[in-house]
């Protein structure tokens, strides 16, 4: 009877720890669909998930993280598209999600720093004209902060070297100077460990895809 | 044995309790289905998002009472409860509208609004207007090149739709801005006395304006000031016509700033070097200087003043019209104008206080004298001192996210002495008290109206108004909106025509307007149709006509006068079809009668022309550096008038002596910028230089005419100069603009 006992006990304990890396779990099935995403009704569906995992685990900030993220990255292909009028929509849900990552993993946090710098960025995009002087700054700021934090982090590098990349010339941005910021980014990449299996670890393929040249 | 066997049904319930269960259903909204809607089982990671049709499914292992939510940005959220047992479970939802901002139909009947909170593309930023060839950097200028306003060369202010300049307010933060224009000499128009960079953002109404504002039957020019400056800045501009000089602050903690500036303009040199058609004996100079500071309170509260003095003079001789009296007319003009405004906004809770107050002061000192074999002969002096003082306060409440209601109070006091001659000296005195309503009422994101009423009392009158206000505004579908509005208008009398005692009224005007719009990205077009009817329009009559005095003084009489204006409008906006291009075509067609002023019976008046089109198109080149602008306008010719006056009975009537039309109005502009340092990463000044050509093609363009006393001989009106070119370098220090500047021409 011990025996079955223990079995029983032992089973327990091991759907509890099952219960446990369920998050993980989960969490890894929808982070590995990110860079896969094809379009905007697959980054949407993403979006919701995430969502659906923050709601449940209220003490986890990756959960909203992501969801952040995915907008971003949904704001970012509408603008590839040039709709650009829908671009603060997707920011702004972005922007939720980051406060609520913020309060629970606190103020100093350089990734959280770093996907508001690309949210402010986007909405900047929608109306530079008008909107360079407010969004434009405060992606700035957000990207200074981000760096303070965090210098050798790989995804803030390759964010400037965006930055430079698709500035024009004559407005001090450079495509060749942006190839060498990218090279940089890429060496901090491999030498990048992320803190756990789920946390942010985006970018490197970016980084490979401009140095091998496929963004012309 | 039991044992194992007991064991064995426990695991086989666990397994069962873990089967997966599927659950689908379809989301819809008004019976259609709704897509990226986000389908979760409550406190579970189980879930799914609806496709395009509404329809979702996703398998769960949990078991028994579950609550199934439905959430989507633009819809109410919706919770199912559900019972999972081990058939396959159906649930559909229909969702309820959320009203939103962002999504909800904004009532824009008769204005353009040029600010950044609401997604219209009919903007008209400050960097538009500096961009617009042939604007001069002048707000009212600009303005002129969209439709419903009219191209009047010869005299300051907008006329809109049929409306004179003086039907027309401007205001800043609210407050009423007297005495817009810089002080003139009939015949030459005055210019914007205010900067435009000092405001960040502007809603021109050309008909059906908020009861916030009053005072004005055709339109109205509300200018929002800048807020605190982004960094501390040091700025100087030069130009063959002028020089100044300015600098802005901005506080350590970014909570406060102050700035101040200091220009002075003269014509004299472009005088030498133009062929002017206008023999200016004195260059038109003047002085300008301002101060302002910007605080933010510990609370939340945000105070901002500015402040402004200039000083202009300039004087004109025409050669005489009366050759057998004299052979030159002279006027000189002196002007002093100051202006304050200080404005206050914070939010309480639901509440928001928005509070001005503006303190202006005017003296245009006038002097007309003739002359003959080089003697002066006669000299009429007409001095004007205004002191006035307007103060108002709103405040708001918001219902929900797309209602509110406003309410608030105005008062605006004049007070006016004129001087002419000891032949007429007034002393006008005048107190409007009005109080006003507002409520904005959104009932779904497809329908929302504006329902306002303003009422006033004039203490000069001795007389009260009550004018109601509706616009109503619906989306017919996803990128167009029609939008209707009516109001009522009231506008006290010109007080320059009240010189003697009448028994006067408000003027009124009625505004009826129907606009369908179609806004796409990058893309805006607008069709506007309206009706003003005008009624209770000022009558004026000559005083006696004193011998020495050589100009006639008019004096308010009744309110007899009325008209109409009707018309149609089109106004198409594109940035996306040609690369770094924008373009903007305008085009205004007009039919307006009216019996006012000294007009002997109903007339189409001098002011409107019936066919006006305009075309505005930018391009920047980044290789170059370069902004390259130009504009187009084309008006219709106006009609004139030569109205004298004859005896009829012992008594002085009006009649139309000689009458003709205007030929067309045509001016091609053009302007380049160009910024030497852009892009220069360490460049601590950042230059602009600016060329620019009015009348490129040198039309010869006719404002109107004058005639001698007895109509057998008449002037044209015409403008200063033909062709103008402007050189200019405006440059910047301390902080580094070139991204500025870039990303205002991106």
């Amino acid at each position: 009877m011990k025996k079955y006992l223990l079995t029983f006990a032992l089973s327990l304990i091991s759907l509890t720890a099952f219960a446990q890396t369920d998050y993980e779990k989960v969490m890894s099935d929808k982070i590995a669909k990110i860079e896969n995403c094809k379009s905007l009704d697959e980054f949407q569906t993403l979006a919701n998930d995430f969502d659906r995992i923050g709601k449940k685990e209220t003490k986890e900030w990756l959960p909203a993280y992501y969801a952040a993220f995915v907008y971003i990255q949904k704001g970012r292909m509408l603008m590839r598209d040039g709709k650009m009028s829908e671009l603060s929509a997707q920011a702004n849900i972005a922007e939720k999600y980051l406060d609520q990552a913020e309060s629970i993993a606190g103020k100093d946090n350089a990734e959280i720093h770093l996907l508001r710098k690309m949210s402010y960025s986007l909405k900047m995009m929608e109306n530079p004209t008008e909107r360079y002087m407010t969004d434009g700054m405060k992606a700035m700021e957000e990207l200074r902060k981000a760096e303070s934090l965090d210098p050798g982090n790989p995804r803030i590098a390759l964010i400037k070297a965006e930055d430079t990349y698709f500035t024009p010339e004559q407005f001090g941005g450079s495509k060749t100077k942006g190839m060498e910021q990218f090279k940089d980014a890429l060496a901090k990449f491999t030498t990048y460990s992320p803190k756990s299996k789920i946390a942010p670890n985006w970018g490197k393929a970016e980084a490979e895809y401009f140095i091998n040249g496929a963004a012309k | 044995m039991k044992t194992k066997l007991l064991f064995l049904i426990t695991f086989l319930s666990f397994a069962l309790n873990f089967a997966q269960t599927r659950i689908s259903g379809k989301v819809t909204y008004k019976n259609r289905g709704v897509g990226e809607v986000n389908v979760t089982l409550k406190n579970t990671y189980d879930g799914a998002t609806t496709d395009s049709n509404g329809n979702f499914s996703f398998e769960t292992s949990e078991k028994g009472s579950r609550v199934l939510v439905f959430t989507h940005p633009k819809y109410i959220d919706v919770e199912k409860p559900i019972v999972i047992e081990n058939q396959e479970v159906s649930v559909n939802a229909e969702l309820k509208e959320q009203i939103n901002e962002i999504d909800a139909v904004v009532v824009s009947a008769g204005s353009i609004e040029a600010s950044d909170k609401k997604r219209s593309t009919t903007l008209l930023t400050p960097i538009d207007i500096y961009t617009t060839a042939g604007a001069e950097g002048q707000i009212t200028s600009a303005l002129t090149y969209l439709p419903g306003v009219q191209k009047v060369g010869e005299t300051e202010g907008l006329f809109i739709r049929g409306g004179t300049g003086t039907e027309s307010k401007i205001f800043m933060d609210g407050s009423l801005i007297n005495n817009y224009f810089s002080n003139s000499v009939p015949g030459i128009a005055g210019r914007d006395r205010f900067n435009t960079s000092l405001f960040k953002g502007n809603v021109f109404s050309s008909g059906g304006y908020s009861a916030l504002y009053g005072q004005a039957l055709s339109g109205a020019l509300m200018l929002e000031s800048v807020d605190l400056p982004d960094q501390s800045s040091y700025d100087f501009g030069v130009s063959p016509i002028f020089l100044n000089a300015g600098f802005q602050r901005l506080g350590d903690n970014k909570n406060y700033s102050y700035g101040a500036s200091l220009g002075y303009s003269n014509l004299k040199l472009m005088q030498e070097i133009f062929n002017f058609n206008t023999n200016f004996s004195e260059a038109p100079q003047s002085v300008n200087s301002d101060l302002n500071f910007r605080f933010k309170t510990k609370s939340g509260g945000f105070f901002k003043y500015y402040g402004k003095y200039d000083s202009n003079r300039m004087a004109v001789e025409t050669p005489s019209l009366e050759p057998e009296n004299y052979d030159q007319s002279l006027v000189k003009l002196k002007g002093k104008n100051t202006y304050h405004n200080l404005s206050f906004k914070q939010k309480f809770g639901k509440y928001l206080l928005n509070a001005g107050a503006s303190y202006s002061y005017n003296q245009s000192d006038l002097d007309f004298s003739t002359q003959k074999d080089e003697i002066q002969t006669g000299s009429t002096k007409l001095l004007n001192d205004g002191n006035y003082i307007n103060f108002k306060t709103v405040l708001e409440r918001k219902i929900n996210k797309i209602s509110a209601l406003r309410g608030g109070f105005e008062l605006n006091s004049t007070s006016e002495k004129l001087n002419f001659n000891d032949f007429v000296t007034k002393n006008y005195k005048d107190l409007i008290s009005s109080a006003f309503a507002e409520t904005d009422l959104g009932f779904s994101n497809q329908l929302s109206a504006k329902i306002g009423v303003r009422a006033e009392h004039s203490s000069y009158l001795g007389k009260s108004n009550i004018a109601p206000r509706l616009a109503l505004a619906y989306r017919l579908a996803k990128d167009w909106t029609t939008s209707f509005a009516y109001g009522i208008f009231y506008q006290n009398p010109e007080s320059r025509y009240i010189n003697g005692p009448a028994n006067l009224d408000f003027q009124k005007s009625q505004h009826y307007i129907f606009q369908v719009q179609r806004t796409t990205e990058g893309r805006s077009l607008r069709f506007e149709a309206f009706y003003k009817k005008y009624d209770d329009l000022l009558k004026v009559k000559n005083l006696q006509y004193i011998d020495g005095q050589n100009q006639f003084v008019q004096t308010a009489d009744n309110n007899s006068g009325f008209g109409y204006a009707k018309g149609l409008e089109l106004f198409w906006r594109d940035k996306k079809t040609f690369d770094n291009i924008d373009y903007w075509i305008s085009y205004s067609f007009l039919d307006s009668k009216r019996d006012f002023m000294n007009y002997p019976m109903s007339l189409k008046p001098n002011f409107a022309s019936e066919h006006t089109l305009s075309a505005v198109a930018k391009r920047f080149v980044p290789e170059w550096k370069t902004g390259f602008n130009i504009s187009y306008t084309y008006a219709k010719g106006r009609p004139y008038y030569d109205i004298a006056t004859q005896d009829v009975n012992g008594e002085q009537k009006y009649f139309v002596r000689h009458e003709g039309k205007l030929k067309d109005y045509n001016a091609l502009n053009f302007s380049l910028n160009y910024l030497p340092n852009l892009g220069k990463k360490d460049s601590k000044t950042f230059t602009v230089l600016v060329l620019s050509v009015t009348n490129i093609l040198g039309s010869k363009n006719v404002y109107g005419y004058n005639f001698s006393m007895d109509g057998s001989r008449s002037s044209a009106v015409i403008p200063p100069v033909n062709t103008f070119v402007f050189v200019g370098a405006f440059i910047s220090f301390g902080v580094d603009k070139t991204q500025d500047a870039i990303n205002n021409n991106l």
